[in-house]
């Protein structure tokens, strides 16, 4: 079983649900992040005093998915959450040993 | 499901109780054991009332003659019959062990205070009563600051009844056990408590918590969302909403009851400004609104008619000095207000509103006082639109508050925003009415937008203002769902702000309200990344902005400009709605405005709006001023004497300010938002453009006029305006020859203004 982290644009979010719903995907975990990549911070100026936003607002969402389909899965998420520009996010795989449903106890594949 | 039924239950276990009691008697083979013991019940069965999964809470009483073996065995026979049927809480005592156990635990004497006979030695039971009266009078001053902390302990665990979406009817706050803790207060006999105020709520959530025993089958007090739709079915509510909605009016007419008394019993005997006397101190805080005991009350008036903005006087007084509205003032005014009196004409007198503005905006002080208002119902007489969302319900994860609490809150987060608009009235009151809509399928946004209208105009804001508000109302989710949900590099998602949101104004204004409004629905709605995402929203919108806009300097008539000219000291005043127009037209010198502001001040008259222009080598000014409670007579020529005075030396009133200044500062005082001021450079051509919006104090113009004359630069001309507490000050300040402020002057001249506010 693999973890797939994406790491996207807030705006985006409704887009990779969709397209992940749309990929049979029920389950998912998403909430805000901040932090800043190749993209940087930027310098805001408000009242005339000029200050650096070091964090970008992000979001980070969380699927656990069967070895096979974390491919897919991995595309689906790029391509919808994909602008061309710069700041687009992240995407990454790690491998996960368990996974237990707590209500019903159901290991492995099953309890994805 | 009602007090009968409680009490039938409880008559039905006393006489369960007097059979075992009367066998027990035989078996243990004690003869007189009617005159050796008694059994008592304790707490709400002490009182009569049993829900179906309430402890049996009992006490058995005796003389201390019997045999501990016989005593023993007396009582596993009461006891081992019961064990079966429902939960039992016993104690065994004589007199002077209940004595020592009601003094060295609360509970055993609150317990005490509601003892009742069931079978026995009627004698045992009147002594254990009698003796615990007793210590719970004469102690009672440490007594009630015990139950106190308990008290605060257990709601800080137990949370807001009337707020939460899972309450425990018992411990919550304004839940059952507050009930039982104004009683014994009023058991104590410090200070009354009108325990009639809470006879519904009681009975309200004692039902609910009988219905709740039967539906669960379980003797939990706490309402969870699970059994909330049974319940209210039982107890035959439309739906669980409204059952909910009476449950959370019930708490916090409680919680109400229960803040007025801890408040009465702190300040018993203490006069307006928290020092202890003897006699009663009255001290008069604005027209025919006096504060005593560290309360606000309105003095006695023949009918509300002679001044039908006392009420909104007193409730805005009391918020500003952080005080509450006595409970006599409140039910007065009601009472009144109910008889048709002290009704108030539509549209509402511009005092009206500015009282009413000065109310939302004291940030949490004003939560109490609207509570107030609330519960004594007077709001309803003045915005009856208000009854469609009390304590109405919103049952989902994000809300923490009932929609008419979360619109106080949300007025309270807006009153520390109110340096970052222009217009904090409309913040305010845009704030205090955003979701005036809910409680319909219709879209409350929509709906509030048609709702607002009729209010607004009632309250006699003008035909600009109101487009404002019913804008901010309409869009008041728009920043928060547009920076989460579009793409900010997107050029069409600034365009589609810039489509409904037409100026830096109004756009200021809707970032305030969302702010405030995240910030009054919880973490669950509102975080720093929010914030962030709309904050950047809002920066990239005011780029392709036009600046903001600043008051225009006033115009001059033909026949001020001929005065003028004539180069005398001039003072003319007029009757105003808001008390008088005071025009004075005077040969210009440094610090002018300083000093016809500081004369206005040391004669008790209250600055609401000033317009100033300087020509040629006069400037002409026009005042609008209130005066204080008893202010001394003023006229035309009095002002005219202290003017010219001062035109020559106005080192006297400074020193007369000052000890204003220093005799203010010993009022009670809430925390308000630092003052903020703001450089517009391009916003005139002739001069620059300084703004200053600060709360509004004694002698505030004096100090702002002072700061400009020590900078050595000009004030061309002047436009002050109150709005409720806030003042929004704009100068057009220019060099001494004449010329706008280089950038570096202006930052000065900001900083010494900053540094003369603190």
């Amino acid at each position: 079983m693999k973890l797939i982290t994406a790491i996207l644009k807030p705006f985006k979010l409704d887009d990779v649900k969709n397209a992940l719903q749309g990929a049979g995907i029920t389950g998912m975990t998403v909430s805000e992040a901040s932090g800043f990549g190749r993209q940087g911070g930027h310098t805001e100026v408000y009242r005339g005093a000029e200050y650096t936003v070091d964090l970008v607002p992000k979001v980070r969402l969380e699927v656990l998915v069967d070895d096979k389909d974390a491919d897919s899965v991995v595309d689906v998420i790029v391509k919808a959450a994909s602008t061309g520009s710069i700041g687009d996010g992240k995407v990454w795989t790690t491998p996960v040993d368990q996974v237990i449903r707590v209500r019903t106890g159901e290991r492995g594949v099953d309890a994805i | 499901m009602s007090t009968r039924e409680r009490r039938e239950r409880s008559n039905e276990s006393d006489r369960y109780l007097t059979q075992l009691f009367d066998k027990a008697a035989k078996a243990s083979g004690l003869n007189n054991s009617g005159r050796e013991i008694a059994l008592a019940a304790v707490g709400g069965y002490g009182r009569g009332e049993l829900s179906p999964g309430s402890d049996l809470d009992i006490v058995f009483l005796h003389t201390g003659k019997i045999s501990e073996e016989a005593l023993k065995s007396f009582v596993n026979e009461v006891l081992y019959p019961l064990w079966d049927t429902r939960s039992v809480d016993h104690s065994v005592r004589t007199r002077t062990q209940s004595r020592e156990a009601a003094s060295s635990d609360l509970r055993v004497a609150t317990g005490l205070l509601d003892i009742r006979l069931i079978s026995g030695n009627p004698e045992l039971v009147a002594h254990v009563r009698n003796d615990n009266f007793e210590f719970w009078r004469k102690n009672a001053k440490e007594n009630l600051a015990k139950l106190h902390m308990s008290l605060q302990e257990r709601h800080v665990r137990s949370g807001e009844l009337a707020y939460l979406l899972e309450p425990d009817l018992k411990e919550a706050r304004g839940g059952l056990r507050d009930i039982q803790a104004l009683k014994a207060i009023s058991s104590a006999g410090i200070v009354p408590v009108p325990l009639e105020k809470i006879s519904w709520a009681e009975a309200t959530l004692n039902n609910v918590r009988e219905s709740l025993h039967i539906a669960s089958g379980r003797g939990k007090d706490r309402l969870l969302f699970q059994e909330q739709d049974k319940v209210a079915q039982l107890l035959a509510y439309s739906d669980a909403d409204a059952m909910m909605g009476e449950v959370a009016q019930a708490a916090r007419s409680v919680d109400y009851l229960l803040n007025y008394t801890w408040h009465a019993i702190e300040h018993k005997g203490k006069d307006g400004l928290g020092k202890y006397i003897t006699k009663n101190r009255v001290t008069a805080v604005a027209k025919n609104v006096s504060a005593i005991n560290r309360e606000i009350v309105v003095d006695s008036l023949g009918s509300l008619d002679e001044d039908p903005l006392v009420g909104l006087r007193a409730a805005a007084t009391a918020a500003q000095l952080g005080l509450p509205l006595s409970l006599k003032t409140c039910t007065e005014l009601a009472a009144s207000l109910k008889n048709g009196e002290g009704k108030l004409t539509n549209p509402w007198p511009d005092q009206a509103r500015e009282l009413l503005i000065t109310l939302i905006g004291a940030g949490e002080a004003m939560v109490n006082i609207f509570e107030s208002l609330d519960q004594e119902e007077i709001i309803f007489e003045w915005i009856p639109e208000w009854r469609s969302v009390r304590s109405l319900p919103q049952r989902n994860a994000l809300h923490r508050h009932t929609v008419d609490r979360h619109m106080v809150e949300t007025a309270v987060h807006a009153a520390k925003l109110t340096r970052r608009v222009q217009r904090p009235d409309l913040l305010l009151f845009a704030a205090l009415f955003h979701d005036i809509g809910k409680g319909s399928a219709e879209d409350h946004s929509e709906r509030g937008v048609r709702l607002i209208e009729p209010i607004a105009q009632r309250m006699g804001f003008k035909a600009k203002e109101i487009e404002i508000v019913k804008n901010l109302i309409l869009h008041h989710l728009l920043l928060s769902s547009t920076a989460t949900r579009r793409d900010l590099d997107d050029p069409a998602t600034i365009e589609s702000i810039l489509s409904v949101i037409p100026d830096v104004n109004t756009l200021e204004l809707l970032h305030a309200l969302s702010i405030a409004d995240g910030e009054a629905t919880g973490s669950a709605g509102w975080s720093d990344w929010k914030a962030t995402l709309v904050n950047d929203l809002v920066q990239r919108v005011k780029r392709v902005m036009a600046g903001a806009e600043v008051a225009q300097q006033p115009e001059i008539s033909d026949e001020q400009r001929a005065l003028a000219q004539s180069g005398q000291l001039r003072v003319a005043l007029e009757e105003h709605s808001s008390g008088y127009a005071v025009e004075v037209i005077s040969p210009d010198k440094p610090g002018l405005l300083s000093i016809v502001a500081g004369v206005l001040s040391i004669s008790r008259l209250d600055v609401k709006s000033a317009r100033t222009k300087t020509i040629g080598n006069s400037a002409v000014m026009l005042w609008i001023v209130t005066p204080e409670p008893h202010a001394p007579e003023v006229s035309a020529a009095k002002l005219h004497e202290l003017i010219s005075v001062a035109l020559v030396d106005a080192r006297d009133i400074e020193e007369k300010l000052n000890a204003r200044a220093a005799a203010y500062a010993s009022r009670p005082a809430i925390p308000v938002p630092e003052p903020e001021v703001e450089i517009f450079i391009d916003a005139a051509t002739d001069a620059t453009v300084i703004e200053v919006r600060s709360h509004d104090r004694p002698g505030l113009l004096f100090r702002i006029g002072a700061a400009i004359t020590q900078s050595k630069v000009d004030i061309r001309s002047a436009i002050v305006t109150t709005l409720g507490a806030e003042a929004i000050d704009t100068l057009y300040l220019t060099d001494l020859s004449g010329g706008p402020l280089s950038s570096e002057r202006a930052n000065e001249v900001a900083s010494h203004l900053k540094q003369a506010l603190k």
